[in-house]
């Protein structure tokens, strides 16, 4: 055939041979849907008004094990040919399917279900439903998407035993190193030591509580705080601020910082007096880069009258020094007579991926003339 | 004295109190630290000033410590690398540089160091990736150091 691309119609030929130059195109617009249809990774199934299939594409075929020849010679809904089934066995009537129960009443009604392959086997799958309507805007049948979905479960399966299995990992290993720690310093430390390392360890622990809570992707800012205080100073520390997420690394940097502020609070400052408190505010503010800045505000009050300490402790460096190394912003600690302040300003780090400016603006850190082949020369780490 | 006594370390560790734990060893071994917990601290550190060694935690949070290593690489600074992961936790582009096991030890920080400082950094040329830039951290070597002759 000569003439196969309308666009290669020359238009002397198209007038001499109106008809079939339409003929053409209409084989050569069938040709290229059939391409696209039976090229498609997605199963499509186009319905009738009766819920029969009257076509379907060969990803159809291989994910319900049926030809359309089969399924048109069956006469019958595909309901009953691919959903006849609950997987605990149940019949599944065709008036309970969700796919089948009525025309959708909107474009790309989503879903999932779980389908019977002709072999007997069940397999998971997401479907689109979409109406499909004649000139006078009537739904005279549906097209429905359909996509087997076993691989996703299986990950999300995978993905849940593997955190499951990190929680339990995680608490086992600070158990493991407490018991270490009581072994090895037993009869060679003094008690006070050892209490302060316990402490730590379980703010520790109570800091990757807040984590688990959602999946170790992010942690509450209350969350943090309550677990950080409940231990020392329970009802003691008046709380005010708006709940965020943080990302991991800040939740656990601040849950130690705070439980090293209320330590101390506890054995010098306004906590270790019945009549002291502790007022703990913060907000969130617009910071620079696009970050939002967490200003975190500790002051104490009605405490003993406060002297600065004549070392700086593991408490305070922790808190003024590192704190601010790890995230930018800023940390002080002042000792003013009235009580203990701490002033934290933190950019929080943007949840999903903290390597985002590095990203965006990979010139800057580029190393002229040095770049390895095996990584992205932002140096972020593959996701 | 130790070799170490004195010399410029920059450290990059993005965890607060594993940094502070590095710190201390390092400090206790004699050195003058720079501690440096993100990504572009590390680069800023590494271009402003001069250091004799460096100990590049691979993993900081999302990004990793590649882009340091290139850069003291260029400038001549031997380096090691931690991770909790040995070697299999480094790109196989870096495995002519030592590898720490963590968490950190004083004796192998020092081991490492010391030896590192007497062989020098690896080598620039792609010839040499792939194996370690100092024979002496070997294991099966024994205490028969041997040094890499000098290229």
């Amino acid at each position: 055939m000569s003439v196969t691309d309308p666009r290669q119609t020359r238009p002397s030929s198209a007038a001499r041979l109106p008809s079939l130059r339409r003929g053409d195109q209409l084989f050569e617009t069938e040709r290229r849907l059939n391409a696209v249809l039976d090229n498609a990774s997605v199963s499509i199934f186009l319905m009738d008004d009766r819920q029969h299939c009257v076509y379907m594409n060969r990803a159809a075929e291989l994910l319900t094990g049926w030809t359309l020849d089969e399924v048109l010679a069956r006469d019958c809904p595909l309901h009953d040919i691919v959903h006849h089934t609950y997987p605990d066995g149940r019949p599944f009537p065709l008036h309970e399917c969700a796919i089948d129960r009525a025309f959708p009443e909107n474009n790309q009604e989503r879903g999932e279900e779980v389908f019977v392959h002709r072999d007997g086997h069940f397999y998971p799958v997401g479907f689109t439903a979409s109406p499909i309507r004649d000139d006078a805007a009537q739904v005279i049948g549906t097209i429905i998407e359909v996509r087997d979905i076993s691989e996703e479960k299986a990950a999300a399966e995978r993905q849940r035993l593997l955190i499951d299995e990190l929680n339990h990992r995680v608490k086992n290993t600070l158990s493991t190193v407490q018991a270490i720690a009581a072994q090895t310093f037993r009869g060679r430390t003094d008690g006070a030591a050892r209490t302060l390392f316990d402490a730590r360890l379980a703010a520790l622990s109570h800091a990757h509580d807040a984590l688990v809570a959602d999946n170790w992707e992010s942690a509450s800012l209350r969350g943090v705080v309550d677990r950080a205080l409940a231990a020392l100073a329970p009802g003691r520390v008046a709380l005010d601020g708006p709940e965020a997420r943080l990302h991991p690394k800040v939740a656990v940097t601040l849950g130690m910082a705070l439980h090293e502020l209320a330590t101390n609070a506890a054995q010098h400052g306004a906590l270790s007096v019945p009549e002291g408190w502790v007022s703990l505010r913060w907000s969130l503010r617009d910071g620079a880069d696009d970050r939002t800045l967490l200003a975190l505000d500790w002051q104490e009050a009605g405490g003993p009258a406060v002297a600065p300490p004549s070392r700086r402790g593991f408490g305070s460096r922790l808190v003024e020094r590192q704190l601010p190394m790890e995230f930018g912003g800023s940390a002080t600690i002042t000792y003013a007579p009235g009580g203990v302040a701490c002033t934290l300003r933190i950019p929080l780090t943007p949840l999903g991926w903290a390597g985002q400016a590095l990203v965006q603006d990979p010139q800057e850190h580029a190393v002229p003339g040095h770049s390895a082949p095996d990584h992205a020369p932002d140096g972020r780490a593959p996701r | 004295m130790s070799a170490l006594q004195g010399r410029r370390v920059l450290l990059v560790e993005d965890e607060s109190l594993v940094a502070m734990l590095a710190e201390d060893m390092l400090l206790d071994l004699g050195c003058e630290v720079t501690v440096a917990m993100r990504l572009d601290q590390a680069l800023a550190q590494a271009r402003a000033q001069a250091f004799d060694l460096a100990v590049l935690d691979v993993n900081l949070g999302d990004a990793r410590s590649y882009p340091v290593a290139d850069l003291l690489r260029a400038r001549g600074v031997p380096f090691l690398f931690a991770t909790g992961y040995g070697r299999q936790g480094v790109d196989p582009a870096y495995h002519a540089a030592p590898v720490m096991q963590k968490p950190y030890q004083a004796a192998q920080l020092e081991t490492l160091l010391t030896h590192l400082l007497l062989c020098g950094a690896p080598g620039r040329d792609e010839g040499d990736r792939g194996r370690p830039a100092c024979r002496c951290l070997e294991p099966g070597d024994g205490p028969r150091f041997r040094a890499e002759p000098a290229p």
